[in-house]
């Protein structure tokens, strides 16, 4: 099998990992060396699907022994199955990357034989890539859940960014769809990243030399829909990553229908919508210090698919609201609907120079569609409708997308 | 009217700001020669650009108002946006006065509009960090065609010098005639014959067609969605780009 083939199965198989990301690094190059990484990310296209490609995504092998019931490669899958070489991998990666295509390598793999085979293949692959061909660009690998420790831990010295992916978010969904794959297993391959990150931050306080590892940081994936699994169950489960593994970010993969296993659900679209509610509820708790009990509970368990979360959450808590902009904490303002980092920090700048006026936040660029029903501007409200969750949720609903609602919720009735 | 007529630099610039404080006659604008066209009325002041009064004003903005400050200046002054000395000069007069408190005074119009504009060529430029693409041509030389909107290929330079320092390369601004040539050890910028033939190297074809497969396939078929797709590319970029032909 010629090399453009090979590109092709393996790449078409990775497409279904969502993760994207090519920041958090400033991995330097070396002399006679190429490649660097960029600390903010770049990306270098978008795809027809509308998301970037920033790292050339591809499987070491699809030739998988594992049957999981979501995935492409299955075991029973009738697909054609190709295996890259370590030489083969290197050469696409470093030809692409001299010519400006890619920021990096995003290497993942099936599970051929068995866990430690498959993981030293990876680990051999970067281990060269990194030091016979003095390679500094990007590089995100995949750990292999269950594989020797000692493995994983010496490709992290190679990478920038290791992840294992969960897929499924309950331990009853992983036994029903992938029964080879143990809830303990994936957990402790992931603990054992962590512990060795820390590790290593540590000696680098006291060894300015001290190698890197994984320098960017652990990431995860979850599938969203392809279990019965609610987002209360999904936003707990990343909440606690985040704070226990210290996980740099959980992606969220809308269920692609890929196979007609009567254990999956029978959906013609992915839930698109819901992936994005997810994403946004996880922004909320990164970066807007929100806690996943603010924004779901037993009795309120799914997010709104025609409200933002922030929005929902305003709704239920509107006694504290509204909030006056020249004088509400940081804090506060980022609760706001519509406001977002950005606007948040201008206005805290400012401020400092001036009052604001409503005309005065259109001027720094903020954006009051939403924000408008929720705040003052020295006092004064603008949001010209009575202020009753009602009325105000009328004035914010999202246009949802045809295509898309309705499905999710009959899924599994 | 006092038209103030530098030669398009931005050391012609900063000469030309400097000069307003020492000459008698404030400019009611500031024009690089090429756009002048005169009229009756015009009463014109020649400013010759002089590196030693450039510098004491790139040194001033610096440390008197603030190093992002000079950022955003010079950010803007690439922008080649008509009129943008004028709105350079006065967001430096506000500059002066207020020190590195500018950047809070974002519901100052000359601060709005500066911080608008070099947010414009800012984005650009990061932008074509990943959008640019090499072809190798013939003699081990990567070439790479562009035409941005705003004059950004002097800052895209150093990242690429950095990133791809033991090849050589040329970055060409075919709308502006003017490129970036580096020969692994430093970058030069210099004029560029936009009729110039260019020949590829062997593999280039064969390379190219591996990214335009894996561009195909990286896509999700469910998800299609060429809006977004336009939204973060839009198409004015797309003419060189190599999985877009």
């Amino acid at each position: 099998m010629d090399l453009a083939e090979k590109l092709k199965i393996l790449s078409a198989a990775a497409k279904y990992d969502v993760s994207c990301s090519s920041s958090g690094s400033n991995r330097q190059n070396i002399p006679g060396g190429v490649g660097n990484a960029a600390y903010s990310g770049i990306c270098h296209s978008w795809t027809d699907d509308g998301r970037c490609v920033s790292l050339l995504k591809i499987l070491f092998t699809n030739d998988c022994c594992y049957n999981c019931a979501y995935c492409v490669n299955r075991i029973t899958s009738d697909i054609p199955r190709a295996s890259f070489t370590p030489e083969e991998v290197i050469e696409l990666t470093i030809s692409f990357y001299r010519r400006n295509y890619i920021e990096g390598l995003f290497l993942s793999s099936a599970i051929y034989r068995s866990e430690d085979y498959t993981m030293e293949q990876l680990l051999r692959t970067v281990k060269k890539l990194r030091g016979e061909y003095k390679f500094n660009g990007y590089i995100h690998l995949k750990a292999i859940p269950g594989a020797d420790l000692k493995l994983i831990s010496e490709a992290g010295k190679y990478v920038d960014r290791m992840s294992v992916n969960i897929e499924l978010p309950s331990d009853r969904g992983l036994k029903l769809l992938a029964p080879r794959k143990k809830k303990e297993i994936i957990l402790k391959s992931m603990g054992g990243i962590t512990s060795y990150i820390d590790q290593y931050k540590e000696e680098r306080k006291l060894f300015k030399h001290a190698p890197s590892f994984v320098p960017a940081g652990q990431s995860t994936q979850l599938i969203v829909g392809a279990t019965p699994d609610c987002d209360l169950r999904i936003i707990k489960l990343s909440e606690s990553l985040y704070r226990s593994f210290n996980l740099k970010r959980v992606y969220y993969s809308a269920y692609v229908p890929v196979s007609d296993d009567p254990k999956l659900p029978s959906i013609t679209n992915p839930p698109l919508v819901r992936e994005n509610r997810l994403y946004q509820a996880d922004w909320l708790l990164r970066f807007y210090g929100f806690s996943a009990g603010e924004l779901l509970s037993e009795n309120n368990p799914n997010l709104d698919l025609e409200l933002d979360p922030k929005a929902s959450w305003a709704l239920r808590n509107l006694h504290l609201f509204p909030i006056e902009i020249n004088k509400a904490d940081y804090r506060m303002l980022l609760r706001v609907p519509g406001i977002g980092v950005k606007s948040a920090k201008r206005i805290a700048a400012a401020r400092r120079v001036g009052s604001l006026g409503y005309e005065d936040l259109k001027k720094i660029g903020v954006v009051l569609k939403r924000a408008r029903y929720f705040i003052t501007c020295r006092g004064k409200y603008y949001g010209e409708t009575a202020f009753r969750p009602d009325f105000l949720r009328q004035k914010l609903l999202d246009k949802v997308p045809a295509d898309s609602g309705g499905e999710q919720l009959t899924m599994f009735t | 009217m006092r038209y103030y007529i530098y030669d398009g630099s931005f050391q012609g610039l900063l000469t030309a700001i400097y000069e307003s404080y020492y000459r008698s006659a404030k400019p009611e604008d500031i024009l690089p020669r090429h756009r002048f066209t005169g009229n009756l009325f015009a009463q014109v002041e020649e400013i010759d650009t002089d590196e030693i009064k450039a510098d004491k004003v790139f040194q001033a903005i610096k440390n008197k108002i603030s190093p992002t400050a000079l950022r955003r200046v010079f950010y803007a002054f690439l922008s080649e946006i008509t009129g943008v000395e004028l709105l350079i000069y006065r967001y430096l007069q506000l500059g002066w006065k207020v020190g590195r408190d500018i950047d809070r005074h974002l519901t100052d119009h000359r601060v709005a509009m500066i911080h608008k504009i070099s947010q414009k060529v800012g984005l650009e430029k990061h932008r074509l960090l990943g959008l640019i693409r090499f072809r190798k041509l013939k003699g081990e030389i990567y070439y790479a065609p562009i035409e941005p909107d705003y004059n950004i290929v002097s800052l895209v330079a150093p990242h690429f010098a950095r990133r791809l320092s033991d090849q050589n390369w040329v970055i060409h601004d075919r709308k502006r005639d003017v490129a970036v040539l580096y020969n692994q050890k430093e970058w030069v910028m210099t004029v560029l014959d936009p009729g110039r033939d260019y020949v590829l190297a062997e593999e280039e074809k064969y390379c190219q067609q591996m990214w335009k497969n894996y561009f195909r396939s990286a896509s999700v078929p469910g998800r299609t969605n060429l809006k977004l797709q336009r939204q973060f590319m839009p198409t004015r970029y797309w003419r060189y780009l190599i999985e877009k032909q």
